[in-house]
């Protein structure tokens, strides 16, 4: 479903399609009501190596590397 | 038959081409004293940290955030809808004052980005005690350089933004890359003016990179204080 509030990701050289996707799992995992005992999460055979601050920076490191390299080409 | 929990809301009405939930399930809604809950039908043991399962969680509570502002549960929550409404009916007055906070705001995300300072970054060799202690003193030295650092530019951000928010989340780290992260609380209406005063801020700081990204449902200012036994199950 659209939404009137579109949202934006800025940023100065990187490509934000993958940080969009790191905000998002950086918002969804990280935060929001938590009603005890009931968290039930699987981390086996995940497609996320881990999720937080630190990878964002990581993959925005990475991003930036590559797009480095990229230009040097 | 449990149920996976998207998000609590106040008066949504009736939803409209809410996307599909976790596993492709129905999202539909459970009216509940006041508020209702977005929530999906849950038949397995636990929620696969996926990533088509984080963005059907994070689209199911975006799909509200047009005509409302929803209280996010964190993602792989799955309750009873007994659990739910004990839950509930508990923390009334707890997710009353919540939503008056909220209610007309979104969400902006600021990450500051700092190249760390070679004094806390390089290292000598050790090849005596001298040059060992000498070695401590610069770590030293660089840890209370970038502490400061890190509070000048929290406190900058803040400075430039507190005019345009009603709450903010800030997390500072001093020792890593990502110094700050906050979390602004915006009423929508002063959106464009708050783009528009943080591009140029950053405009006045070329030395730092900013990750700005919003509007997002207020998951950062979602969190009432509970008692917290999580259950992660590693399988």
């Amino acid at each position: 479903m659209s939404s009137s509030f579109d949202q934006m990701i800025v940023t100065e050289e990187w490509d934000s399609t993958d940080l969009s996707l790191l905000e998002t799992l950086d918002h969804v995992l990280n935060r929001g009501l938590v009603i005890a005992g009931e968290i039930t999460i699987s981390v086996a055979d995940i497609d996320l190596i881990f999720v937080g601050l630190n990878v964002l920076v990581s993959s925005v490191e990475t991003a930036h590397e590559v797009l480095r390299k990229r230009q040097t080409e | 038959m449990k149920l996976y929990a998207y998000c609590l809301v106040e008066d949504v009405g009736a939803l409209e081409a809410t996307p599909l939930g976790i596993s492709g399930a129905p999202v539909r809604l459970l009216e509940m004293d006041e508020f209702a809950v977005l929530v999906s039908d849950f038949n397995t043991e636990t929620v696969a940290v996926s990533r088509e399962n984080a963005l059907a969680h994070a689209a199911v509570v975006r799909s509200v955030l047009d005509r409302t502002t929803p209280l996010p549960f964190r993602f792989g929550t799955v309750v009873t809808e007994q659990q739910l409404r004990s839950y509930i009916s508990a923390r009334k007055p707890a997710l009353q004052t919540r939503f008056a906070l909220l209610r007309g705001c979104v969400e902006m995300s600021v990450k500051i980005i700092r190249e760390l300072s070679r004094a806390n970054s390089a290292h000598a060799e050790i090849t005596s005690g001298t040059t060992f202690l000498q070695e401590k003193q610069r770590e030293i030295r660089g840890s209370e350089q970038s502490a400061a650092e890190a509070k000048d530019i929290s406190t900058w951000l803040q400075d430039q933004v507190k005019a345009l928010t009603r709450d903010e989340q800030v997390i500072v780290r001093p020792s890593e890359k990502l110094v700050v992260a906050a979390a602004h609380l915006v009423e929508r209406a002063k959106i464009p003016q708050y783009k528009e005063t943080l591009a140029a801020a950053r405009e006045k700081r070329s030395e730092l990179h900013f990750l700005v990204s919003g509007p997002w449902p207020p998951y950062s200012f979602a969190n009432i204080e509970l008692e917290f036994k999580s259950q992660f199950r590693v399988s």
